[in-house]
């Protein structure tokens, strides 16, 4: 148990799944926010690029209107009409018929252009009234004296522009107009006064009505004293249902500004005239962040059908990664069910791929090695089969009987009962069944008879001796293993020896083993024939090793390899045969 | 087979959960574009582009229809007087299903059946001007015209000795604004001064009428010195008559509203002061009034746009100048 794992239930492919899951989220989660950020603030750098733009646009508009009005102002200053007509000494008919052309003037210009509503010349003293309107129904000249246009400019040199207002020049009309007068002051011979081109108010009011500064932004203009020259809402500003910064903006000449709070957050830009009106645009962030809901809406939309497609992805190349998997688990549980006849199919070079191919490689050695067990088991049965044939041979059976016979008949009744006991204990040992492991002392027992029996049998032809440690007396051995390496020695080396040669059995401990031999002193092989001896695994025409072999491979299958038979032998010398197996003794198996 | 239902659970899980965000996705972004602008039906008196005070209040409806971001659809009769044709707009208008009606009624009573079925229909009803018989409409926008009627006495008290006879002409008798006007003027005149009350007299909203009523007080009664008339024609009529009997140093005459006419006047010295309302904030009041009601937030059921004194001394100044000579293209 290491710690709480919610994942650990599940299969790879949901791991990787939920990770693939998990990064795209993060990563379309923050491409899409940057997408958003990015944008949202190029519109608003876009937008107010574009508010300070269009009120550059206006500021040159109505400077454009303003210097046009000034121009024709000077214009009409310098005309000779009205200089004429100025001349203290002129005579009045010359007077009235200057008035008459100078008013012609007037009305010529004035119905040339449409932004100019009336130009009129007032004088300061007389109180004479000339305008482009030759006989117009004037107010009482007080009230037109009354009005800024005149007052203020009575005494500079410099040009009046008033704010917007309604001009009261004619009876009964009431004009909205921007006025710009210029006073002529008086000389020696001519008379001063107050020249007067009221700008149709119309001009401003459109130009500043079509302004779209998103659906609720709109343009003012206020004038240096803080009068509004236009303005929308020019009744909810005087009635304080709406306020706009105007101590602020006038403080600022050119730039912009946020304030107000919360959902009354505007934005004023600032542009000011040459002549220091100041057109003013109010847009509201929250529209700018209307537009951003826009870009909003926008980048998320991009962003789900993003993660829809890497989640659909992320599915199948999950399920694709871990298909390999699942089929190498599924012949894996297959394996496990005893089926090793399977092979994994996965065509991939990747480690799922080297895995699969390892398992094959795996698999097909537990095959062979399970083959090789069966194999193995059925050469033991036979072998022990065959080791049991050995013992038995009839051949030997009726030679030694043929000899009882014959020592029956000469008489000698004593040697008659040697062998006979000693035939039957050989047979009842061999034919005992019971374990395949034995005592040595057991196997000495059996050899002794059987040499007893062969003794009397070639009489004088051998002799034998058994010098065995009697400490490995009770160890265990591999019943009848000896015989047929005896028999060798009797057959092979003392038969066709002509002398009587000796046989010597020998038994000691060597480290953990036990090495038994048998020595005889018979004719022998040469060295490389004694070599070659176990690997006859037929037996040779003479019949010459069966049993031995049979003995050797009896030995290997039971302990190993490393034990088993030796064979020594020089022609002529005789015959070292050793026995190795391990050391077991009886407490062992018990 | 326990493994492989984990399996579709978890993609089918996973597939829920993406359906679900793109389904609330494309319900944000379907919501904001089919989330239509805010309409509302806008029915004045009279559609008549000579009047002036209709005009006004159009501008107001207008600028505030940009402001607060809603669709203004304006049915009106040609003639203020024409309550039937009204009655059949705003039944047309039901029709329509707008968020809100914005409505100055012609008539005091025979609109309320149909305001009725304006607010059985579920829509907004907002009464502009002139209001409605109960006070069906959630909210009234316009003049506070009893207090409008106080200010054409307040101003006389300063203008006419105590003990003068101040005359009272108003314009019908059945209508709530007439009346309440009336009752306005009369509480200060009897609550000020020993003044000798006459009328009030009512015109019917006729020039000749209110003319013949004034011409023969000034005849008959030398002790007048003011006389009151509460609505346009009224005061033009009474200003007329003064003028024809060239009596302006004598007799001064106070007015509600203003016209072309009425501005002569007050530059000739014959009419003291014109209390007018203002019918741009009208028109913007109702509109954000309406929009703020649908969205379901409190109006108050009354809202007072306020009215102005003009005199002859301040009709130009600058905040008054919009209000008497509205810029109207």
């Amino acid at each position: 148990m290491n710690g709480w794992n919610p994942l650990r239930h599940h299969s790879i492919h949901t791991h990787i799944a939920i990770a693939f899951s998990c990064l795209i989220l993060c990563t379309t989660a923050l491409l899409s926010y940057s997408t958003y950020k990015l944008s949202s603030d190029a519109v608003t750098h876009n937008s107010l690029e574009y508010t300070s733009q269009l009120i550059e646009q206006v500021k040159v508009n109505i400077q454009t209107y303003i210097s046009n009005m000034e121009s024709i102002a000077a214009l009409a200053m310098r005309s000779n009409d009205l200089q004429r007509y100025l001349k203290q000494n002129e005579p009045a008919f010359v007077k009235l018929l200057m008035k008459k052309q100078v008013s012609q003037y007037f009305n010529s210009i004035v119905t040339s252009r449409d932004d100019i509503s009336s130009i009129l010349f007032i004088s300061d003293r007389g109180d004479e009234i000339v305008s482009n309107r030759e006989h117009a129904d004037f107010n009482s000249i007080a009230q037109i004296k009354e009005q800024d246009w005149y007052k203020k400019v009575i005494g500079t040199d410099q040009a009046y522009i008033s704010s917007s207002h309604v001009q009261r020049i004619f009876r009964d009309e009431y004009r909205w107009v921007v006025s710009i007068s210029r006073e002529l002051p008086a000389t020696d011979d001519t008379i001063g006064g107050v020249l007067l081109v009221d700008l149709n108010y119309k001009l401003i009011n459109n130009l500043c009505k079509q302004i779209e500064l998103g659906k609720r932004g709109y343009v003012f203009i206020v004038d240096p004293t803080g009068d509004l020259v236009y303005h929308p809402q020019q009744q909810l500003v005087y009635s304080q249902l709406k306020s706009e910064q105007l101590d602020k903006v006038l403080q600022t000449w050119n730039g912009s500004m946020t304030l107000g709070e919360g959902s009354d957050k505007k934005i004023y830009t600032v542009d000011t005239t040459s002549f220091g009106w100041k057109i003013v645009s109010v847009t509201y962030p929250d529209e700018l962040v209307g537009n951003k809901r826009q870009i909003q809406y926008t980048s998320a939309l991009w962003g789900i059908l993003c993660l829809i497609a890497a989640l659909a992805i992320s599915i199948v190349l999950s399920y694709a990664l871990t298909k390999p998997l699942k089929k190498l688990e599924m012949n894996m549980k297959l394996a496990e069910r005893g089926d090793f006849d399977i092979r994994v199919e996965i065509d991939n070079t990747n480690e799922i791929g080297k895995l699969a191919r390892t398992f094959n490689i795996m698999i097909s050695k537990i095959k062979e090695l399970m083959n090789q067990v069966v194999e193995e088991q059925e050469m033991k049965r036979v072998s022990e089969l065959k080791a049991l044939q050995a013992q038995i041979q009839p051949h030997f059976l009726y030679n030694t009987l043929d000899s009882i016979i014959w020592m029956a008949e000469m008489g000698k009744m004593e040697e008659v009962v040697d062998m006979t006991s000693a035939l039957s204990k050989l047979l009842r040992s061999t034919i005992s069944k019971g374990d395949e492991l034995i005592p040595i002392s057991v196997e000495l027992e059996h050899i002794h008879n059987y040499l007893t029996i062969q003794k009397m049998r070639y009489r004088k032809k051998f002799t034998y001796s058994i010098d065995v440690d009697e400490d490995i007396g009770n160890c265990q051995i591999l019943k009848l293993v000896l015989q047929p390496i005896v028999e060798n020695a009797i057959y092979h080396g003392m038969k066709h020896k002509p002398e009587a040669g000796h046989i010597r059995i020998t038994g000691k401990r060597v480290d953990d083993d036990i090495e038994l031999q048998v020595i005889d002193d018979g004719i022998g092989m040469d060295s490389e024939q004694a070599g070659t001896l176990l690997e006859r695994k037929v037996a040779s025409k003479s019949g010459n090793g069966v049993g031995v072999v049979n003995v050797d491979h009896r030995i290997k299958l039971n302990f190993g390899g490393a034990y088993g038979l030796r064979f020594e032998s020089e022609l002529e010398e005789g015959m070292i045969v050793t026995l190795r197996i391990p050391l077991l003794r009886l407490e062992d198996e018990a | 087979m326990r493994r492989g239902w984990t399996r579709i659970r978890l993609i089918s899980v996973v597939l829920l959960g993406v359906i679900a965000i793109s389904w609330a996705g494309f319900s944000i972004v379907s919501h904001e574009l089919s989330s239509g602008k805010t309409t509302i039906i806008y029915v004045p008196k009279t559609i008549d582009p000579t009047i002036e005070f209709w005009q006004v209040m159009r501008q107001g409806v207008a600028s505030a229809a940009k402001e607060f971001d809603a669709e203004i659809e304006v049915m009106g009769t040609r003639a203020e007087v024409d309550v039937d044709e009204q009655i059949a707009l705003l039944q047309e208008a039901i029709k329509k299903k707008p968020k809100a009606i914005i409505l100055a009624a012609t008539d005091y009573n025979r609109i309320v059946p149909v305001a009725k079925e304006i607010v059985a229909a579920g829509i907004t009803l907002i009464t502009v001007d002139s209001g409605l018989n109960g006070g069906i409409s959630k909210s009234f926008i316009g003049t506070d015209n009893t207090d409008a009627g106080r200010r054409t006495a307040e101003i006389l008290r300063m203008h006419v000795d105590s003990h003068a006879e101040i005359a009272v002409i108003n314009f019908v008798k059945e209508s709530a604004t007439a009346m309440e006007r009336e009752s306005g003027t009369l509480e200060i005149l009897r609550r000020y001064g020993n003044y000798t009350l006459l009328g009030p007299y009512y015109s019917n909203g006729s020039v000749q009428t209110a003319y013949d009523i004034a011409k023969s007080l000034l005849k008959t009664k030398p002790n007048l010195k003011a006389i009151i008339g509460l609505n346009e024609p009224t005061t033009y009529g009474i200003g007329k008559a003064i003028q024809d009997l060239k009596m302006q140093s004598q007799v001064v005459a106070v007015g509600i509203d203003s016209s072309m006419g009425e501005i002569r006047m007050l530059e000739d010295g014959v009419l003291l002061a014109t209390v007018i309302q203002k019918p741009f904030n009208m028109g913007y009041s109702a509109v954000k009034t309406a929009v703020e009601a649908i969205d379901g937030k409190r109006v108050s059921p009354r809202i007072d746009t306020g009215s102005k004194v003009i005199t002859k001394e301040n009709m130009y100044s600058s905040e008054n100048q919009k209000l008497l000579f509205p810029f109207v293209e």
